[in-house]
């Protein structure tokens, strides 16, 4: 029966636990960034298809009129479908700014017809336009282009400053853990010159430092990729136990993508600090004979 | 090259005019020269300071000479590639001054540390290992770390690590600076057997004017940085104490 051996390289010591730290911490911080990146593409993307291809049509007229713009609508190309709101529709849709008491009976309102576009369909709006300039009726269509431009405009940037905030994360990340590692090799530096003088081949000290620094990259990211985890299924859960529309988000979930974002973060950190191990012990070890 | 590619003439180590200056200072080594053919035993005295540790160091390739050229079993060390070396340095045995021994590793780990090195696997060596630690006297301190022992404890285990591969060259930095009169004679036999049985070329560095007396052996003397040849006699003065 064979004796067990202790392993070439001490198991582990403050040095090491500092940097499982350093590793975890920004592995949390790249997952969690990704996270937030994704979601904001993905609320981005909710928002447009939300109010892309709707149009609402104000009349200035009467019913009649009303009933005119109704039939151009509905027979323009494009329009899937559309109605006329009437007075409890327009009653619903003024309720937050004018209470539930109702509204007063003398109290003009505008006659509105809500359209939809088919899927697909472009230049809905101006054929619109168009049609009911050529009916001489005193309307304004509003396909909500200009609503729907400022919002993806705004969700770009908040999704540009997230992914920012990740490549910048992982440059960090990377330069820290390679810093890191570095310095908890150069504390290792009597192992690797005894292992050298004893004739080991510098690809057996390079790989233990490298197998080592694989699973110490491996399992920090993994935790921080957890904690990523834990901290976006809260959020998640705090939105959805919540008003969602009140914060103008819309429905939220851990998707495929989101998935990869946490499972790629701890093979990066792993490849990075078994890279960085192997850059800092073959430097190391070019300075010997 | 294979590792046992050398021609049984050809000079085990050879130093040709090596010199070695750190920086801008004076010559820690001077146009030092010395051949330690095949088989023979070799001490290194000189006093402290001389440069013996740095001669040895040089000889087992842990530094570059600034001038000269060093041979080991034929091969200039100049030119050869890392792995070379490495395959080299595997042929040698060294104990260090210093004994290096690995604080997480019990004493029988250290003493396999250059079969494992080679990839041997443990049952192969364990044998010897285990006999060669009770040879040094330490039968029973296998599993004890190295914060646990004593100074010639220490050494011992550093002398069995050298010699545990039955090297072509064992480079020995004074090996009996730590242990009593009967253990320094009991590893210089241990020095001595492997030289004479299995023809191991032994250069040790030493103070210990007795042993060099005792083997009858070359003695080189290492002064202003350069290497003179002397003779083990009773004559020879003793060397101040490191």
């Amino acid at each position: 029966m064979s004796r067990h051996l202790a392993p070439l390289l001490p198991k582990e010591d403050a040095r090491e636990a500092a940097l499982f730290f350093v590793v975890c911490a920004l592995c949390f911080l790249a997952a969690f960034s990704g996270l937030v990146s994704r979601a904001a593409y993905a609320a981005a993307g909710a928002w447009t298809s939300e109010v892309t291809g709707q149009l609402t049509v104000r009349v200035r007229g009467d019913a009649a009129d009303t009933e005119r713009a109704l039939a151009i609508v509905q027979a323009t190309p494009g329009i899937a479908s559309a109605r006329a709101l009437d007075r409890a529709d327009a009653e619903e849709l003024l309720q937050p700014w004018l209470g539930a008491g109702g509204i007063p009976a003398d109290l003009p309102l505008p006659h509105l017809i809500a359209a939809e576009a088919a899927p697909g369909a472009t230049g809905v709006g101006d054929r619109l336009t168009a049609a009911l300039q050529q009916a001489e009726l005193k309307t304004t269509v509003d396909d909500h282009v200009v609503w729907s431009a400022d919002a993806r405009r705004a969700t770009d940037t908040i999704g540009l400053i997230a992914l920012s905030a990740v490549a910048l994360l992982g440059a960090t990340g990377i330069a820290v853990i390679a810093f890191a590692t570095h310095a908890t090799l150069l504390a290792r530096k009597d192992i690797v010159e005894l292992l050298h003088l004893t004739g080991a081949r510098n690809s057996f000290i390079a790989g233990l430092f490298e197998r080592r620094f694989l699973m110490l990259g491996v399992q920090a990211g993994t935790l921080g990729a957890l904690f990523a985890f834990g901290a976006a299924a809260f959020i998640l859960f705090a939105v959805r136990q919540g008003d969602a529309q009140a914060w103008l988000l819309p429905q939220l979930s851990l998707s495929l993508a989101d998935g990869l974002i946490l499972g790629l973060s701890p093979l990066i950190a792993g490849a990075v600090s078994m890279l960085a191990a192997k850059v800092t012990v073959m430097r190391s070890l070019s300075d010997m004979v | 090259m294979p590792d046992n590619a050398f021609l049984s003439d050809e000079p085990v180590l050879r130093f040709d005019r090596v010199g070695l200056t750190y920086g801008p200072g004076a010559d820690i080594l001077a146009d030092a020269s010395l051949t330690l053919r095949p088989g023979s035993m070799t001490f290194l005295t000189g006093p402290s300071g001389a440069g013996k540790s740095t001669l040895l160091k040089l000889a087992f390739l842990a530094l570059r000479p600034t001038a000269g050229r060093i041979s080991l079993f034929g091969l200039d060390t100049g030119r050869l590639k890392p792995d070379a070396l490495a395959s080299l340095r595997r042929r040698i045995g060294v104990v260090f001054q210093e004994f290096r021994l690995l604080d997480h590793l019990s004493a029988y780990e250290n003493v396999a540390l250059p079969l494992r090195v080679m990839g041997r696997p443990e049952a192969s060596y364990r044998k010897d290992v285990t006999e060669l630690l009770s040879w040094v006297g330490l039968g029973d301190r296998l599993d004890a770390r190295p914060e646990t022992l004593s100074g010639g404890e220490k050494q011992r285990v550093a002398i069995a690590r050298a010699v545990v591969v039955k090297p072509d060259l064992i480079i020995a930095d004074e090996p009996t600076g730590n242990v009593d009169e009967e253990m320094s004679e009991r590893l210089f036999r241990l020095f001595r057997e492997l030289n004479k049985r299995l023809n191991t070329t032994v250069l040790i560095a030493t103070h210990d004017m007795a042993m060099v007396r005792r083997a009858n052996a070359d003695v080189l003397r290492l002064a202003d940085g350069m290497v003179v040849r002397a003779q083990a006699q009773p004559a020879l003065q003793q060397d101040t104490p490191a």
